[in-house]
């Protein structure tokens, strides 16, 4: 839309930059131009960008000549770093000009692209908030003119280097980021952020308890570590460590030379070879892999060995299956560990590893999606679907199981409780089955869709089923659990009976794999009869 | 495994009826597919074909009316049904995230077929079907004409007697349809039966042997290809008329059209 002027010059002498960042600029424009909704969301996430990058500056500011400005600021830029590294991966449409294989046809070397992309990439709110992050921090810092000096050159060097790095991570990567695997990495890329937050959640509180102390030792290794060295070598020259400092500085500026080299080879390799999508089945030959034997051999043949390794083979492949996995694995083990790590936790907390696996028994058939016509057609009597629920959940109960062990023995040895061991495993198996039994049974009873794409995991007018589904069934386990859970808490009433605990370490595992196995027995016949009914709820998404 | 000579019912469908909500889909039909033959079920978008077929294959139930296949009710014997029929249904996803030998594989044996044999068959139709070069990519990364084929190999790979294609040829290129037809009409010639959808007519034409004409719901027309085209010059001129298409004449609308006027 604006005037670029007629390229006819020798290519590389008409200056490409402010053509670029003009792109840059049209491109945001027309974005936003696309709907109000879109604009105000914008606007409204620019604006809590600034805000917060403002409070921050303030914050840093308000930090100076405190005993751990250093290490605060440090780690502050070195994990705003990491969110650099990561962002394109995770969203590779964020940004039209980060694909370089749209301008494959121009005529054009790849310095000065280098340099017209990188300036471009300094436009936008992402390297306004990171500006004033790192300005910040030299300010919360910086002592004395020496130290001021180095921050003016400390910030700009921080500042490329933080551009660079996406800038480079999204070029060695742009081949993954269109194709399907990419879209693939966008499904899990919610679920790295929640782990995220759980992660610096903890981290908060036990800097909350444990005092900012704690930080120094992290803080001395990455103030080496580009771009946070350039915070580093502020802090260093401020301190009278002129060596030290002026190594840190070269650090950044050999990173940040690196990084281009990087990022410029990349370049020149997208441009002069032909684009993915016009190379149909080059790689195929490549991707010949025999593979499928290893895990078929380890499973029972027939019907049973068929569902599990297909379940298996998804719970890896499919994105939203492996989200949701690896979901529960996670918090599955949060809970218990972080809280063993504070002091606050407790051996039966370990129990909260196989409940959430559990909840992978839900819902089994809108896993599956529309593709559960594949199974319908194999299904005809009640004893078909009762060893297609068992196959399931035998693919399940092969992660959860050796997975729920694990994570109550971690506790426990956190915890140094050993004598609570047996008794925390048999709740845990007790649970598991309970959830399996629970389980089977909603899959049957409310099964619901799941959207493929996007981060909902019910499909539109199915949320309620969802949370009936779910909740509902996680209540009855807990219900169904309450004789093992009853029996423990008698034991330790019981004068003498805190020696007998591990008892429920066998009743716990019997009485799990015998509800397991009754709920799948109730669960098989209604399959079996409401095989059109269950098709049609999981062929919404 | 074909039952019966040719000529007996294959399907045998009663007062077949389906409402979404106010809407009729399928509108109380009653239709006898004759066993070994190739039969099209042809009809405008939104005739009700997929609906039908659909509950011809047990995947959605009727409001009313009775389903026979080869003899065994759909709904109250599914035993006997579910073994002798493959399926290639229409908007239905696969298990995509398997290769194509994968899902074969795992379809075979969910039919109980044993290991050997499963991968004997699988390896032959893949390649018949053109694609033992894909046969380790993902379905997922597959073509609308690969899907197709990957989706008929599934279906017939537990070696059915009658064979339910809903729009077989739908989005497939050229080179890819004329595999699918080969392999239908080997099929075919073995004895086997056929019945696929679509609205394509003179791909019904130049396959099948036995129609049945659909149109809002109901059956309009059904038999020998020879009888329901009768003396119309051809299928699609006969499909016009019985639908109540025929007479619309598109000459004296959009007059001002073409010429390079102006």
């Amino acid at each position: 839309m604006s005037a670029a002027p007629p390229a006819r010059g020798v290519p590389g002498r008409t200056p490409v930059t402010p053509v670029v960042v003009r792109l840059k600029l049209s491109l945001l424009r027309n974005g936003l131009r696309q709907s109000a909704g879109r604009r105000a969301a914008y606007a409204v996430s620019v604006a809590f960008a600034l805000l917060f990058a403002a409070l921050l500056l303030i914050g840093l500011i308000a930090l100076r000549g405190t005993a751990h400005a250093t290490s605060v600021t440090v780690l502050l830029v070195a994990v705003l770093a990491l969110g650099w590294a990561v962002m394109p991966l995770f969203f590779p449409s964020g940004d039209e000009t980060l694909d370089p294989t749209r301008l494959a046809m121009l005529p054009l070397h790849p310095r000065p692209l280098v340099r017209a992309l990188l300036a471009a990439s300094l436009v936008g709110a992402g390297p306004l908030f990171t500006l004033c992050v790192l300005t910040g921090s030299v300010t919360a810092v910086a002592r004395g003119p020496a130290a001021y000096a180095v921050a003016v050159v400390a910030v700009p060097l921080g500042l490329l280097l933080c551009v660079t790095l996406a800038r480079a991570v999204a070029a060695a990567n742009i081949r993954l980021l269109t194709s399907r695997k990419g879209r693939d990495l966008a499904v899990l890329s919610g679920l790295v952020i929640a782990i995220g937050a759980q992660v610096v959640n903890f981290g908060a509180q036990q800097l909350g308890s444990a005092g900012l102390g704690r930080l120094d030792p992290a803080a001395e290794v990455l103030g080496w570590v580009p771009p946070a060295s350039a915070v580093g070598a502020v802090d260093a020259v401020g301190e009278g460590a002129y060596g030290g400092g002026a190594a840190r500085l070269a650090l950044t500026a050999l990173a940040l030379a690196v990084l281009l080299a990087l990022w410029s080879r990349s370049l020149t390799r997208l441009m002069t070879s032909p684009d993915g999508s016009t190379l149909p089945g080059a790689e195929q030959g490549a991707r010949d892999r025999p593979r499928s034997a290893g895990l078929g051999r380890l499973l029972p043949g027939g019907r049973t060995g068929t569902i599990m390794e297909r379940s298996l083979r998804y719970v890896w492949r499919d994105p939203k299956t492996k989200a949701a996995w690896v979901t529960s694995l996670a918090i599955g083990l949060i809970v218990p560990v972080f809280n063993a790590l504070q002091g606050t936790g407790s051996v039966y907390f370990a129990c909260f590893a196989a409940g959430m696996l559990g909840i992978q028994m839900y819902n089994q058939f809108g896993q599956d999606t529309s593709a559960f016509w594949m199974v319908a057609l194999t299904i005809s009597s009640s004893r078909d679907a009762y060893v297609e629920l068992r196959g399931r959940a035998l693919a399940l109960l092969m992660i959860t199981l050796p997975y729920a062990t694990l994570v109550t023995v971690l506790t426990t040895a956190m915890l140094g409780d050993w004598p609570a061991l047996p008794e925390a495993l048999g709740l845990s198996f007790a649970l598991l089955g309970a959830m399996l039994a629970t389980g089977a049974w909603c899959s049957a009873r409310f099964p619901y869709s799941i959207p493929q794409e996007g981060y909902k995991n019910a499909a539109p007018g199915q949320a309620g089923l969802a949370w009936i589904s779910i909740f509902g069934g996680m209540v009855a386990a807990a219900l169904l659990c309450l004789p093992v859970i009853a029996l423990g808490i008698w034991l330790h009433v019981t004068p003498g009976g805190g020696d007998r605990t591990w008892l429920l370490l066998p009743l716990g595992t019997a009485y799990g794999a015998g509800i397991g196995v009754l709920g799948l027995r109730l669960a098989a016949p209604r399959t079996a009869r409401r095989l059109p009914e269950i098709l049609a709820a999981v062929s919404k998404g | 495994m074909t039952e019966g000579s040719a000529g007996a019912a294959a399907v045998r469908v009663r007062g077949l009826t389906k409402r979404f909500g106010e809407q009729v889909a399928v509108a109380g039909i009653d239709l006898e597919l004759p066993a070994g033959r190739f039969i099209g079920l042809v009809g405008p978008n939104g005739a009700g074909k997929t609906t039908t077929l659909s509950m011809v294959t047990g995947l959605l139930r009727p409001d009313a009316g009775t389903v026979e296949v080869v003899g065994h009710d759909v709904w109250r014997d599914p035993v006997e049904v579910k073994a002798r029929i493959g399926v290639l249904p229409e908007g239905l996803r696969l298990f995509e995230r398997l290769s194509g030998h994968e899902l074969l594989t795992y379809t075979g044996r969910l039919r109980g077929l044993p290991g050997a044999e499963v991968d004997k068959r699988a390896t032959q139709l893949l390649d018949v079907l053109d694609l033992a070069g894909a046969r380790h990519k993902l379905v997922v990364d597959y073509s609308t004409g690969m899907r197709k084929k990957i989706g008929l190999a599934a279906a017939l790979l537990h070696n059915p007697g009658i064979l339910f294609l809903d729009e077989p040829f739908e989005g497939v290129d050229p080179v890819s349809a004329q595999t699918i037809r080969g392999v239908l009409e080997r099929y075919t010639a073995s004895g086997a039966t056929v019945v696929f959808s679509s609205h394509v007519m003179e791909l019904v034409e130049s396959l099948c042997d036995w129609v049945a004409v659909m149109a809002a719901g109901r059956i309009r027309a059904h038999g020998p290809l020879a009888e329901v085209r009768g003396d119309a010059p051809s299928l699609q001129r006969a499909f016009l008329e019985l639908v109540g298409a025929g007479s619309r004449d598109a000459g004296t609308d959009l007059d001002w059209l073409g010429g390079g006027a102006g």
